[in-house]
């Protein structure tokens, strides 16, 4: 039986507003990676970002965690503005960044020491999301001992178990293979759902987003512009073989054709 | 996970090598018949070398040489340490530091012995310098190239996880992460501290295994010489292969 979760804290929202990110490359250039970017993510809200690679989807993202700061705009979490990183806003890397001197259970425990849990609330707390995860009996393994597959179920586990405002992912399944990653991105819908926080999701895969979020942003090839922005009112479990779903994809694979020719044109590639 | 070989299985290839070193020795000295004082027979030099463990003479030198290793290593490991860390993770610190480094490290330790006699005399602490001099570049180095090459998200997890001050981010990601680079610059650290050591006793000691040789030189007893350079050999060896194995105990990674 799992325990009556306590859901009192029902997420934090995000104000993108007006962001722009330009790079200082090394030889003197200018690389511009987002383009004023408007976005409000409501609190427990669950929103995918998919755009061509190259586009400032992760730029955008490390700039919500607060690792870099916009070059114009400012970016609001709950309403008050992201000066840095802050554990109220927890993150699962593309490639896991666990911590390989800790076993699993001092990953997962990581961010509740740094919180100052005491001690036998931190215990549960691990027990818990370790279980959410279905990893009870791999606490005191080594992460070089895990598939990749469990060392991402480690990371997601190591970003609920602190009861974050938010999460941030950075196409977190990017790296598995299909089977597993069909089986994570349920289990991370489950996650949610149990425990509301807000979800700001990047991936390059259209159907993954639409399987996954309450809301699609698009984005154009780079400068990272908002494109489109797309609800998803399709009852949970998706379909992926259902009209409603094809409708979607198709959508949005228009909308980011679009952008390719673009990026293929300016490369010199296209007519 | 490496498998146990035993510590028979540990030491044949070494046994191999002492038994190739004496046959050839052997070889020579029977095919070329040296005078007795410029190369004794191996079994001249196993009874010197019985004789010397039996009057403890050999444990003493040993232990004052492995003394004076030991407290400069740890001592320029105290310094080479935070040094590194801190270079590793501030280019403002790495541009001072650097150019000073990059322009003492080519000198070696043994350079410095004229002038360790000139400042400290003969006594410990000019030793003490030698050794400092010739483990601190290693141990540095190492600990730089540590921190350099950690992987960039795992800093980012480790601030996204709650450490909010420089000082938490050192204890709790950098210097995990750098450990099994800065153990394997400690092992190769005391590789060249045991080499200066021997090297600055040679010139300036009245106590250690280098005295041991130098004087063994002076009194015409090769026997003496050859005895003290087996047993440097074997003790570097064997601390290498214990700092090896302390470093696969202590880091995650099993430090190479
Ligand atoms: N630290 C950086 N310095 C300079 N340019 C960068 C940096 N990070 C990203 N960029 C550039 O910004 C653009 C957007 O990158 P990124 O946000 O990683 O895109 P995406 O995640 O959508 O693939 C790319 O052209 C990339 O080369
Ligand atoms: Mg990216």
């Amino acid at each position: 039986m799992s325990e009556p979760h306590n859901s009192s804290q029902p997420g934090k929202s995000i104000t993108v507003n007006g962001v722009s990110k330009i790079y200082q490359s090394r030889g003197g250039g200018e690389v511009e990676a987002c383009r004023r970017i408007d976005l409000e993510i409501e609190a427990g809200e669950f929103v995918a970002i998919v755009g061509p690679s190259g586009c400032g989807k992760s730029t955008l993202l490390y700039m919500m965690a607060g690792f870099s700061a916009p070059t114009s705009g400012r970016i609001l979490c709950g309403g008050v503005p992201v000066s840095g990183p802050d554990i109220e806003r927890s993150m699962v890397f593309q490639n896991y960044a666990l911590f390989p001197w800790l076993n699993v259970r001092g990953n997962v425990e990581f961010g509740l020491e740094n919180k100052g849990v005491p001690r036998d609330v931190r215990t549960e707390k691990v027990d818990r999301h370790l279980k959410l995860v279905g990893l009870s009996e791999f606490a005191d393994k080594h992460i070089s001992e895990l598939s990749g597959g469990m060392k991402q179920r480690v990371a997601i586990a190591r970003a609920f178990a602190v009861e974050p405002g938010v999460i941030l992912m950075d196409e977190p399944f990017g790296a598995l293979d299909a089977l597993t990653r069909r089986f994570l991105q349920r289990e991370l819908l489950r996650i949610w759902r149990e425990q509301a926080c807000t979800v700001a999701f990047v991936t390059h895969s259209v159907p993954e987003s639409i399987f996954l979020a309450d809301r699609i942003v698009v984005m154009s090839a780079r400068p990272g512009e908002l494109k489109s922005m797309i609800d998803v009112d399709l009852p949970h479990p998706r379909d992926s073989t259902s009209d409603g779903f094809r409708d979607l994809e198709r959508r949005i694979y228009a909308d980011l054709d679009e952008e390719l020719a673009k990026t293929f044109s300016a490369e010199g590639l296209l007519g | 996970m490496r498998e146990g070989r035993g510590l028979f299985g540990h030491l044949l290839p070494y046994l191999y090598a002492a038994a190739f070193i004496v046959v050839v020795w052997q070889l020579v000295v029977t095919l070329t018949k040296p005078h007795v004082s410029l190369l004794p027979p191996p079994y001249l030099v196993a009874q010197g070398f019985y004789e010397l463990v039996a009057s403890g003479k050999l444990f003493v030198h040993a232990g004052v040489s492995l003394g004076r290793v030991f407290s400069a290593w740890f001592l320029s490991m105290l310094i080479a340490v935070p040094l590194g860390l801190a270079m590793g993770r501030s280019r403002l610190i790495e541009r001072l530091a650097d150019p000073l480094i990059e322009l003492l490290r080519p000198i070696s330790p043994l350079a410095w012995i004229p002038l360790a006699i000139l400042w400290f005399g003969i006594g410990e602490s000019g030793k003490i310098f030698i050794v400092f001099i010739g483990t601190f570049f290693p141990t540095l180095l190492a600990t730089v190239a540590g921190v350099k090459g950690i992987e960039p998200h795992l800093i980012h997890a480790g601030q996204v996880f709650g450490c909010k001050s420089q000082f938490s981010l050192f204890r709790r990601i950098v210097l995990p992460a750098a450990l099994p680079s800065i153990i394997t610059g400690l092992r190769i650290s005391f590789g060249t501290g045991w080499a200066a050591i021997i090297a600055a006793e040679l010139v300036a000691a009245r106590s250690g295994l280098g005295y041991l040789i130098a004087n063994g030189m002076e009194i015409l007893r090769a026997d003496q010489v050859l005895v003290g350079m087996i047993a440097i050999g074997i003790l570097g060896v064997a601390f290498d292969a214990g700092l090896r194995y302390v470093g696969r105990r202590l880091t995650w990674e099993g430090a190479a």
